[in-house]
């Protein structure tokens, strides 16, 4: 047998010490940056508001009136966008489609988020989906009632019996919560009219199923969605969804469902946006700042990244480094302008770097992300250096990891 | 996802299996007219469409270039230059249409829309079809077409089905669903509630597949080589691909597989299939069939490593299953 001409090529993000990072591993950890960047915006958010209710049925009236408005219009254009979405998912006429809308869109979105499980039943009057993993399951309860209620709009545009018209005819239940400590995350839509069931309010989305449920037995859980563990996702009707799809898809929606729809309630819960931002500033930093306290927290990125024993412990180019695996996985277009013992410059594009779902571009991404690793360059390389993004309002910004003297460090 | 404690699931197939279910099945419906309608369709279409007379409809698969599958379908025969396409994909039929129609003098149009069917499936649906039709419909063979009334509205009648029993479809004008639906109603059999149950679990069982099952096989790969007739249909779309592979010989295998578990939870379509760690297939549908009491499916499998009663596993938690022959009852 002939030897092989080469070594395969293969995808994945490359450090800057020519490690790569493999495709599904940098898919997953794009997710989890992006649950753990939501995760600082909701501890912004109590410290805002220390009333649970009261903030929780804020975010989630926000994001449902968020989600019905982007199929916002008129009859014929609600009727073309779901015209569309049945031709691309090839969902038939037999399945009574308009019902379960919300359980097909909701499958895939779950899929693509690296939230595994299973429709466990689809039904004429009922859909339970019961799920194995959560990469946002440190955000918080909020945000399990949150995307409950907000999701309860992918039913009301096509459930009711006014085809066209934004209805409410089921209720929606995250009866089982992993962000809560459950063993599971179920989600239950159960017809109202079928159950004899009361439309909810925006902090009843965590009720009960009123059907039993099916407990999937542990040894039988999944680790990963469809994408990573087969490389493309199959849904009930045979439409598939490569990986590639999937990880671009999330890395931009990720950000709209879980950051940019919270964040209109959360900045209104602020007296002003100066305070709103204090208070983002403050927290990302104590999060950056805490990423690198333990010593085998800088020991596992320097093996993960593949740096060599040449840069020593008090390099920029460790962070830079840092940063731009973080930026690569999240699928974020870089240049180095400077990578070297005296620091580190990486050139972005302003509407690539705060723009990941262009119609929803968030300055709190530039905000956040300079705050946390300001935060995390004391404690990943040293103190003497810090971390700053110039140019945030023009069509660049340079992030660069230099020595600078900050008497006010925060 | 069925499961074999799901009682109501149960109830839905013996219905059908014993008696008599019924349930709404409205497929994309395409029509096509015109003096070119029935060549046309004989090119796009892999059966011998054009032999099928007026009154009757056809079961065929429809290829690409490659010959590979790329829908399944019924064509039924309705009236000189008058088809309909009964598929689950009917936009892409469209567009496929589309693509390929030339010059043919023909006019298409996906009436999915103004369109409704049932499906009355069971060994005593016969009966229940003649009390509640206008005229009888018991005594039509298999594939044949009527048309006739159901509650004082014109509806057409198949008998057919996919279910594997004896059955028919009755197909009405959107505007008269609801009429239909309640004439059915009112003959006391069951309506069937889980959709699974009656587009996968009952047809799985007699080896029925769907065209996402099927999708870029071969019709010799997918067992489908009985609607394949080379020496009596002139060129049709894929048959130069499929003329070539099939002589080359088939590669990948439509199997069944039974799974050695209580249930099945970790099983996706497509899952990978193993044969000592090492992939040889990609599974389609698990499903729970009530007549036979198992956790059953379809897998696409390397032919040669995996003959019948070929031990494999599937997934990531290494599930136990065997290869049986894709029908079970």
């Amino acid at each position: 047998m002939a030897l092989r001409e080469h070594v395969e090529a293969c995808r994945g993000v490359e450090t800057p010490f020519g490690k790569i990072i493999p495709e599904k591993e940098a898919y997953s950890y794009c997710l989890r940056t992006i649950a753990a960047f939501s995760a600082n915006i909701f501890q912004v958010m109590r410290l805002l508001n220390d009333d649970w209710e009261d903030r929780t049925a804020s975010i989630t009236e926000i994001a449902n009136m968020m989600n019905c408005a982007a199929c916002a219009g008129g009859e014929g254009q609600l009727r073309e966008y779901l015209d569309q979405f049945y031709d691309d998912w090839n969902i038939p006429e037999l399945v009574d489609r308009e019902a379960w809308i919300g359980a097909i869109w909701g499958d895939y979105g779950d899929e693509a988020e690296d939230m595994a499980g299973r429709v466990i039943q689809f039904t004429k009057n009922r859909v339970e989906k019961e799920l194995d993993t959560c990469p946002w399951d440190i955000v918080g309860s909020e945000m399990c009632n949150m995307t409950t209620g907000m999701f309860t709009a992918n039913f009301d545009i096509a459930a009711g019996d006014k085809p066209g018209a934004i209805t409410n005819d089921v209720q929606l239940n995250m009866c089982e919560a992993r962000g809560c400590g459950d063993r599971h995350c179920r989600v239950v839509a159960e017809r109202l009219d079928h159950y004899g069931l009361e439309r909810q309010g925006w902090l009843d989305h965590r009720g009960p199923s009123h059907d039993p449920v099916h407990n999937t037995p542990e040894e039988r859980c999944v680790r990963h969605a469809q994408g990573i563990r087969n490389g493309q996702y199959t849904q009930t009707f045979g439409e598939e969804n490569s990986l590639e799809w999937q990880y671009n898809w999330v890395a931009q929606m990720g950000w709209v469902w879980s950051i940019s729809f919270p964040l209109i309630a959360i900045r209104d819960m602020a007296d002003d946006d100066e305070t709103f931002e204090r208070f983002l500033q403050i927290v990302f930093a104590t999060a950056g700042k805490n990423s690198f306290i333990d010593p085998f927290a800088r020991e596992g990125l320097r093996a993960w990244l593949d740096v060599p024993r040449e840069i020593g412990d008090n390099d920029p180019r460790l962070m830079g480094a840092y940063i731009a695996a973080v930026m690569g996985c999240q699928l974020v277009p870089f240049e180095w302008e400077a990578f070297d013992k005296d620091g580190v410059t990486i050139k972005v594009s302003t509407d690539d770097f705060n723009g990941r779902f262009p119609m929803a571009p968030l300055d709190e991404i530039t905000m956040g992300y300079e705050a946390h690793w300001n935060g995390a360059v004391k404690t990943l390389v040293s103190p003497e250096w810090s971390v700053w993004i110039d140019g945030k309002d023009d069509e660049f910004q340079y992030i660069n990891v230099g020595r600078k003297i900050d008497p006010r460090m925060l | 996802m069925l499961f074999k404690e799901d009682e109501v699931a149960r109830a839905d197939a013996m219905a059908v299996r014993k008696d008599t279910g019924w349930f709404r099945w409205t497929h994309d419906t395409v029509e096509v007219k015109g003096p070119d309608a029935t060549g046309l369709l004989d090119r796009l279409l892999v059966n011998t469409v054009a032999a099928c007379p007026v009154g009757r409809e056809r079961y065929t698969t429809m290829l690409n270039e490659d010959g590979l599958i790329i829908d399944d379908l019924m064509a039924m025969h309705l009236d000189e230059d008058h088809w309909w396409l009964s598929t689950l994909y009917g936009p892409h039929m469209v567009r496929w249409i589309d693509a390929h129609k030339g010059d043919a003098d023909v006019t298409y149009e996906d009436i999915t829309p103004s369109v409704d069917m049932y499906s009355v499936q069971g060994p005593t649906s016969g009966e229940v079809m003649d009390a509640v039709c206008a005229d009888p419909v018991s005594g039509l063979r298999r594939f044949e077409l009527a048309r006739t009334k159901v509650a004082e509205r014109d509806v057409l009648v198949d008998r057919g089905g996919f279910t594997g029993e004896l059955g028919f479809e009755v197909y009405c004008s959107r505007a008269d669903s609801d009429a239909v639906a309640a004439a059915l109603r009112a003959t006391g059999k069951r309506e069937l509630q889980t959709l699974e149950v009656y587009v996968r679990s009952l047809p799985i069982e007699k080896g029925m597949a769907l065209r996402q099952d099927y999708h870029l096989l071969t019709p010799f790969e997918a067992n489908l080589g009985w609607s394949v007739h080379f020496d009596k249909k002139g060129d049709f779309v894929g048959r130069e691909a499929l003329e070539a592979s099939h002589a080359a010989g088939e590669r990948r295998a439509f199997v069944g597989v039974e799974i050695e578990r209580e249930s099945y939870e970790d099983i996706a379509q497509n899952e990978i299939v193993y044969k000592r760690g090492v992939p040889v297939g990609r599974c389609r549908q698990m499903i729970y069939g009530y007549t036979v009491d198992k956790n059953i499916g379809f897998a696409i499998v390397d032919r040669e490593k995996c003959p019948l009663g070929t031990r494999v596993t599937i997934g990531t938690n290494d599930s136990p299953a065997v290869i049986v022959e894709p029908t079970w009852c």
